[in-house]
């Protein structure tokens, strides 16, 4: 292709630009000025009559401001930002211990709070807008559209109760107003004479991931290591998740990490890769991005979409999520659902990976690509006991115990250890659940009533304290020591006695029926995703006992009121397993059989195994027995060396198909035992050994085939046919002389012959074997391991479940059958007689004076009177 | 039974075959190795020690090299052949001279000490001869001049003073059976201290180097490579040069990454695709003078004046300078070669910055990759009638370090130099681009995407020629 002219003149001028400009150099000059290609215009600032602030002292109304272009009625009537994420959430909203309040205002009885109150208490993380706007306060633009919005001071606003004013304060320190005493004064320099922003004020910007960082957690950008101490609430999604939203690697962060040095990955793969929120978060009518709502399945692109113009007239404020996301409810908002495939395709990215599509389907990709965060993030927090009686609703947040850190994490000394999260079925997009990575929080609060609902913090306050000090009655139930004071020890309700003394004061102010609730609500982690090289790869890591799938959580370390917490989940994720205490503490550990999950290497089936290794030994025991007395009876009695001759019993390919089908079923339940319990045999590459076993079952099927065409088309088929009249008695006869004869150094009932060369018994075991025992193991694991090519044909036979364990039955009664095989080898005229004809072909098969003939080819006549020589091929 | 054995042996093997070909052909590939630098590196010569060898006791130096030659016969022929030793390139054409030019330490300038003309007392103390005076012709000629300790000698036992001879309290004996191959210590006597000091001129080699750290240098700490396990050398001739003291390089005598390392080593594809126009040392190489500090600045209007000296400020003989320690390199186009190159008489505007030396290369090059400099930047005299820069005697009793009288530094310099001198002199601010290519992180160190592809990245795109973050805007050859 030829290079296009006009691209190639604009390089070469830009080229020489760049060569005239120099010698300029960086570190001369200050910083380049941040090259913004396409600024905001120039804008008035406007009051909520829309009058220029300046002809007035009144607060700038963001409405009223942005409305000057933007369409911000439309932007404040549906953004999820404006209600907390409480979207078709009645009044109060969800109940979240955590903060000890509502979601939403209302002013009705209980925990409840009113608008003010609400603003007030959720002042750090509070957009406007919405329920806020009955309290005077607009949405706030500026805190997500300009560079450097002033949340410290836009936030002591709204806890001064100076709602209007609020998102004035955002502009404290841009140049644009200050704060002289308590009331606010525009800089008139800041404005051109026409009373609109200079161009150097009106810096409104896409969000940047410093502006989502206030409210949603921890984001690092800056050269300055990320430090982080314990699990401050302030930082949602760090602190109930561990999430870090920073390009920085871990080991370059202020933090005091174990194993520091090594981690010399990023904290996010995405930050680093220069992602940014909105990336992935963007408005759902933004026309630059898919569009993928309500297209017909035929229809890749529609390449209707809005104009530039009319999307920055009006833009969606609900921006793109992961589906199920916390404490939403996402009803007709599918078009809004971004998950990992959104971008990527998986199954380019894991050609390595065996069983790829089982793994996808079974596993979200965050379980790999997430196995541990690096932050502290909450573990529990006991909302039944007060530690101050001035507590305040934000002092109550903040009494939590974290995971990750060792101590209480308030020192930057403490020890960071990091999480690995517990992996629960995720209920998946497309259908079905899929394993992914959860942070689970436990909390314990006060309900009464009926129904039951959370007692106010002023009644908690009115129960535990008095003048000022913890309540005398309650202090001599929990001050074991008696020395006047509650450690952190003694602030437990973990007793009856002392749950029933605070109990017994809160129905005293008249609440019905006080007792202690615990719940746990799972957090999902999806951000801090690491790249292929960090991520889980080792086949052990679920393939083994210590398997990361059903690694259990650690939820308190005490349960308070003894109450066993219930399961909150609102954000797809099944918790189907067990929580169960040990010293104590309370955990909980994934029950991924229940989600119909099989891993190899860490699920089985225990009876099977006791049943299989004791159907082993016992067949083991069997033949060890006969084969001593056998051995104390007749072999260490010298006989008479009878004469031999030399019978041609075993051809070329016979002798090739069993040899074979010897070391491959060998090899099989070795490897197979190996896949069944990889922690046994550490030395093996568990996926190696997949893939052995794999190729010798395939060798195993070919071989087993070419057998059944040969035995067909010769005709020897007919030697594995028990011939039906006498069977029965010709069974007995060689029963017997097992048990008997053989015992006696007697002859075998029954010649063998290369026309005939099993006995009745031999005949119906392999009767069974042949077609029933390789058949059905054949047909399990051909299943097992076409599980991903058909799954739908594997849920009809119980999927993994059943199959899995079916086959490692099967695996024992071949083993078993294998010990017996090769004993009864030995029992021929001389222990190795059968072993070496089955080698060479010729057998030495004992002269008896009956035989008509000593011509080897000629069928000998059977020394048994019982016997009815069947049919034999010739 | 033993006619059989062959046949049970064939009919085992085949079983076994049947068994084994199929495991090896579905075998799991593993992924072939991209990158095995180590086995470009060539080993080490095991040294003979020189103890009971070498008998002295010696009078001069000179006879230390006759020594030497009386069994390493060519050795002082093969030296007297380098650059080390002429100071001085092989003619050639640059499109602003008419007359085809050399370029060296002999006949040109830099923006530090300015030059060695003239000023050999000192300069000649890294020149690896002995006896090189101002005021006489030297013999380039004579064998017996060539210095073999200061690249062969134990450091500890040798030290070159006036005119390049040892100093006075130098055991020559000793010193000539210390000798062994050249370590990071001998090669660092000049390199390491050019300029006059620990650091001075290059931002990537200073005495650090001598005991480095994996941290500071993963090739020479991490697996303490010598200079010359990358700057290998056949008859003397010693692989590798930048572009300092020089107008073109051919590839050939370079050293390069690419010599020991593939291109396409790094796992993640869109990094190798980096390669097509980032040098490996930019992202390999985050912060120069990560140890010791380097100098940035030196300014030399205030030489001469009587203020408190002090090394990292301002010595009266020098003027003053701006040091600096572990900082982030400044990038530009670089395709090896220069541009332009400051020649002694060369017109210059002194209304602006000179460059005494310009990388050549801009993102039409295919051969240019962004690259990562040491930009020293000096305030250096120049006649302000002629408008050239100037070259003063500095060393020597009638030098300015003795008198600090530029008048007569110029004067004394001009019939040296040829350069001609009106008796008016001023000075200009110039700049000098030192490559860094030395102190090459562990790769846990490297750059990451932010680093350049933010708001606020390591590279100014537009000065680049991008029209923006090819990140977004794509890269230089998308259209092609």
């Amino acid at each position: 292709m030829k290079p296009k002219p006009l691209f190639m003149l604009s390089v070469l001028i830009i080229t020489g630009i760049a060569l005239t400009a120099r010698p300029v150099f960086a570190r001369l000059t200050a910083n380049p000025p941040a090259q913004d290609l396409l600024q905001h215009p120039v804008f008035e600032l406007l009051d909520t009559d829309g009058e220029n602030v300046l002809n007035g002292s009144r607060p700038v109304s963001t409405m009223k401001t942005c409305g000057q272009c933007h369409d911000t009625a439309f932007i404040t009537s549906h953004s999820v930002h404006v209600d907390l994420g409480q979207r078709g959430v009645a009044p109060p909203g969800q109940w979240n211990p955590l903060i000890y309040r509502y979601a939403l205002p209302d002013d009705a009885a209980g925990a409840n709070l009113s608008v003010e109150k609400w603003v007030e208490a959720n002042a750090a993380r509070m957009v406007g807008g919405g329920p806020a706007e009955a309290a005077g306060l607009e949405m706030d633009c500026f805190v997500c559209h300009l560079s450097n919005p002033n949340i410290a001071a836009r936030t002591e606003a709204l806890q001064q109760g100076k709602f209007t004013w609020a998102n004035t304060a955002s502009l404290v320190g841009t140049g644009l107003v200050e704060k002289s005493g308590e009331s606010y004064t525009w800089i008139k320099p800041a404005f051109s004479e026409d009373g609109k922003l200079l161009p150097q004020f009106a810096g409104i910007q896409d969000p940047a991931n410093e502006n989502c960082a206030p409210c949603h957690g921890a984001v690092q950008y800056s050269q300055e290591p990320l430090v982080l101490t314990g699990c401050d609430l302030s930082q949602w999604q760090t602190a109930t998740t561990g999430q870090v939203i920073s390009p920085a690697r871990i080991a370059s962060s202020g933090m005091n990490l174990a194993n520091k040095d090594s981690l010399t990955r990023s904290f996010d793969i995405h930050a680093e890769r220069g992602l940014k929120c909105t990336d992935c978060h963007y408005s759902l009518n933004n026309p630059t991005y898919p569009q993928a709502a309500n297209s017909p399945a035929f229809l890749k692109l529609d390449p209707r979409r809005l104009s530039i113009s009319d999307y920055l007239q009006k833009p969606d404020h609900n921006l793109a999520r992961s589906p199920n996301f916390q404490n939403e409810n996402d009803a007709g908002l599918t078009s809004a659902l971004q998950n990992c495939e959104s971008c990527h395709d998986p199954k380019a990215a894991h050609a390595w990976l065996p069983y790829l599509d089982r793994h996808l389907d079974e596993l979200a990709c965050e379980s790999c690509h997430a196995p541990r965060l690096y932050a502290p993030a909450v573990q529990s927090g006991d909302r039944t006991v007060l530690i101050h009686a001035e507590q305040s609703l934000k002092d109550v947040s903040t009494t939590n115990i974290c995971r990750g850190v060792e101590g209480n994490g308030e020192s930057l000394s403490d020890l960071v250890t990091g999480f690995a999260p517990v992996l629960l079925p995720r209920e998946q997009m497309e259908g079905g659940a899929a394993l992914a990575p959860y942070n689970l929080i436990a909390t314990w609060y006060w309900v009464a009533g009926s129904p039951p609902s959370p007692i106010s913090l002023e009644d908690l306050q009115t129960v535990w304290f008095e003048k000022g000090q913890i309540s005398p009655e309650i202090l001599s139930v929990l001050d074991t020591n008696k020395n006047g004071l509650l450690d952190e020890n003694e602030l437990r309700l973990d007793t009856t006695v002392k749950q029933m003394a605070v109990a017994g004061r809160l129905s005293k102010l008249g609440l019905e029926n006080p007792h202690i609730v615990g719940e746990i609500r799972p957090y999902r982690i999806n951000h801090n995703i690491i790249g292929r090289g960090w991520a889980v790869k080792d086949c052990k890591a679920c393939h083994s006992d210590s398997s990361l799938i059903t690694q259990p959580m650690k939820l308190a370390s005490y349960l308070p009121g003894g109450v066993a917490p219930q399961f909150v989940s609102d954000n797809g994720a099944i918790t189907n397993g067990d929580i169960y205490t040990e010293n104590g503490a309370l955990y909980y550990r994934p029950a991924t059989r229940a989600q119909k999950i099989y891993v190899f290497g860490h699920d089985r089936v225990p009876w099977v195994d006791w049943a299989g290794a004791l159907f082993f030994i016992g067949v083991l025991l069997a033949v060890s027995v006969h084969g001593g007395l056998r051995y104390f009876m007749v072999l260490r009695v010298s006989r008479v060396k009878p004469e031999y001759k030399k019978v041609y019993m075993y051809s070329v390919y016979e002798r090739f198909w069993h040899w074979l089908q010897t070391f491959v079923i060998t090899l099989l339940l070795f490897t197979g035992l190996i896949i069944h319990r990889p922690d046994m045999f550490g030395v093996f590459s568990f996926r190696y050994v997949v893939v052995v076993h794999n190729i010798l079952a395939a060798l195993l099927v070919i071989n087993a085939a070419f057998s059944l065409f040969y035995h067909l088309v010769s005709g020897n088929i007919r030697q594995f046919l028990p011939h039906p009249y006498g069977f029965f008695d010709e069974a007995i006869v060689q029963a017997r002389y097992y048990l008997q004869g053989i015992f006696k150094g007697r002859e075998h009932p029954f010649e063998k012959i290369p026309e005939k060369k099993l006995n009745p018994l031999q005949q119906v075991t392999y009767l069974g074997i042949l077609n029933v025992l390789l058949p059905l193991q054949i047909i399990t694991g051909a299943m097992m391991w076409g599980v991903q090519q058909w799954p739908q044909i594997e849920s009809w036979f119980g999927g993994l479940p059943f199959l899995a364990p079916f086959h490692s039955l099967v695996a024992w009664i071949f083993g078993a059958f294998i010990v017996a095989h090769v004993y009864l080898a030995t029992t021929g005229p001389r222990p190795l007689t059968f072993i070496k004809a089955m080698i060479m072909g010729w057998e030495d098969v004992e002269i008896h004076e009956t035989a008509p003939s000593k011509d080897e080819k000629v069928p000998s006549q059977p020394i048994s009177p019982e016997l009815k020589a069947g049919p034999v091929a010739e | 039974m033993k006619k059989y054995l062959p046949i049970w042996l064939i009919g085992l093997g085949a079983t076994l075959a049947v068994i084994v070909i199929p495991v090896l052909i579905f075998w799991p590939k593993r992924e072939p190795v991209r990158d095995n630098p180590q086995a470009h590196v060539l080993p080490t010569a095991i040294h003979t020690s020189h103890a009971d060898i070498i008998q002295g006791p010696f009078n001069s130096p000179q006879e230390v090299t006759r020594n030497c030659l009386t069994c390493h016969v060519d050795t002082a022929a093969q030296v007297m052949k380098t650059t080390h030793w002429t100071w001085e390139s092989q003619p050639f054409d640059v499109p602003w001279r008419d007359a085809p030019i050399t370029i060296g330490k002999i006949n040109q300038i830099n923006n530090f000490c300015i030059g060695a003309q003239g000023n050999q007392k000192d300069c000649a103390s890294c020149h690896p001869g002995y006896g090189w005076e101002e005021h006489a012709a030297y013999d380039f000629s004579n064998p017996e001049n060539v210095d073999c300790l200061i690249c062969h000698a134990d450091t500890a036992l040798y030290a070159k003073g006036d005119y390049g001879d040892p100093v006075e309290e130098v055991d020559l004996t000793a010193a000539a059976q210390s000798v062994h191959m050249p370590a990071r210590e001998n090669c660092g006597k000049c390199h390491f201290d050019g300029g006059g000091g620990n650091g001075v001129k290059h931002g990537d080699l200073d005495q650090s180097l001598i005991f480095p750290s994996a941290q500071l240098d993963v090739h020479m700490g991490e697996h303490d490579f010598q200079c010359t396990s990358c700057h290998t050398t056949e008859d003397h001739q010693i692989l590798g040069r930048l572009i300092a003291d020089n107008y073109s390089v051919n590839p050939e005598e370079q050293v390069a990454c690419t010599n020991c390392h593939s291109t396409t080593l790094h796992k993640d594809e869109r990094i190798n695709t980096h390669v097509n126009a980032v040098a490996c040392q930019t992202c390999h190489i985050p912060a120069m003078a990560v140890k010791n500090p380097t100098k940035v600045q030196w300014d030399w209007t205030t030489a001469g004046q009587d203020r408190l000296d002090d090394h990292y400020t301002f010595l009266k003989i020098k003027g003053s300078f701006v040091y600096e320690k572990n900082f982030r390199p400044d990038y530009t186009w670089f395709n090896g070669n220069l541009s332009y190159r400051y020649l002694l008489g060369d017109k210059i505007d002194p209304s602006q910055p000179t460059l005494i030396n310009q990388p050549a290369g801009s993102i039409v090059d295919s051969q240019a990759r962004i690259f990562p400099f040491k930009i020293h930047i000096a305030r250096q005299p120049y006649d302000s009638i002629n408008n050239h820069l100037l070259s003063p005697i500095t060393a020597g009793e009638d030098g300015f370090w003795t008198h600090y009288d530029w008048d007569q530094a110029f004067r004394l310099a001009e019939p040296i130099t040829g350069v001609e001198y009106s008796g008016h002199y001023g000075f200009t601010e110039t700049h000098m681009y030192w490559p860094t290519t030395h102190m090459v992180q562990p790769k846990e160190n490297a750059l990451q995407c932010t680093d350049c592809h933010a708001a606020q990245g390591r590279l100014d795109w537009i000065a680049l020629g991008y029209p923006g973050d090819p990140m977004e805007w794509g890269g230089r050859f998308a259209s092609k």
